[in-house]
């Protein structure tokens, strides 16, 4: 009878570490993915990536940009696609994912540039390049 | 009694595993966290491309297919140099950032076989120049780069553009 027990305890034990073994990778890989694809990060990249991308444009292009990931963050925190999470004022970039946070970069090249949303993919922001 | 003996000292010794297993992981758990603050906690370093962007750019205003353009050797270029180049070097009033300038250009024209300085433009904060004999990233990023190009007349230049890009507090 007492040999039946210790069997039981054992695996007891053994599941309960499985168990607190696999919570605890699982919560370390949450952690790593949503550091990666946090809002404060993607607002920097694209803020600065769309920057550059001004600076090594011409007048008359019209770029397309892939913001799928940033986009998704901005709708679960009921930002306007439209008016609110890409703004360019001057020649200063701003991105801005969540109600509080932001990320603000300049460009040299003196162009007139304006940002639209793509509403026909809803996945992509086009920058329009104009002389000033 | 012999079984029950060999029973409890192996339970003792899943403990003691357990033990470490949960230290080793809690090690592993600190040192992935670290280094992704290590990673994450820095901004991206955009400020060599943007350099390099800067000298392409000033390099296309001033020639076109290897002939300097005349607009160049007209009086009101030095004086306007941002302005023949299509430059804004304005910047957002972060850090200080707007009162200190956060970039700086040069252009030389040599005489292509002396290498004497014909003439000369510049634009933005000189100061940054000092920092371009030292490397550190939290220094200043500047790009020398020469080229070869001719006048309508067919004489010869050796043009020098310097291009400084500072933003440190962004990109370091």
């Amino acid at each position: 009878m007492r040999k039946i027990n210790r069997h039981g305890e054992l695996l007891t034990e053994n599941v309960i570490f499985i168990i607190l073994n696999i919570v605890f990778i699982v919560i370390l890989f949450l952690f790593l993915f949503m550091k990666t694809g946090s809002a404060a990060v993607l607002e920097e990249k694209y803020a600065k990536q769309i920057a550059l991308i001004i600076d090594s444009a011409e007048p008359g292009m019209v770029i397309y940009i892939d913001m799928s990931d940033a986009i998704k963050i901005a709708q679960k925190e009921g930002r306007d696609l439209n008016k609110d999470v890409v703004v360019i004022d001057g020649n200063i970039v701003k991105v801005q994912l969540r109600e509080k946070g932001g990320y603000v970069y300049s460009y040299f090249n003196n162009v007139e540039a304006s940002v639209n949303f793509d509403s026909e993919s809803r996945q992509k922001y086009f920058l329009v390049i104009d002389k000033k | 009694m012999k079984i029950n003996q060999i029973t409890k000292k192996n339970i003792k010794g899943d403990k003691i595993i357990s033990v470490y297993w949960f230290a080793i992981l809690f090690i592993v758990a600190g040192a992935v966290i670290y280094m992704v603050f290590l990673f994450y906690g820095k901004p991206y370093d955009f400020r060599k491309i943007e350099s390099d962007i800067l000298t392409t750019k000033i390099s296309r205003c001033i020639s076109e297919a290897g002939y300097i353009k005349d607009e160049i050797f007209e009086e009101g270029f030095k004086e306007n140099f941002t302005g023949v180049c299509n430059l804004n070097f304005q910047v957002e009033d972060v850090y200080g950032w707007r009162e200190q300038g956060q970039y700086f250009v040069e252009v030389e024209f040599l005489d292509f076989g002396s290498k004497q300085v014909l003439f000369s433009a510049s634009e933005g904060n000189d100061n940054l120049k000092e920092f371009c004999d030292k490397k550190s990233k939290n220094l200043p990023i500047c790009l020398d780069r020469n080229y070869y190009s001719l006048d309508k007349n067919g004489k010869k230049y050796q043009i020098s553009i310097l291009s400084i890009v500072r933003k440190t507090e962004k990109n370091a």
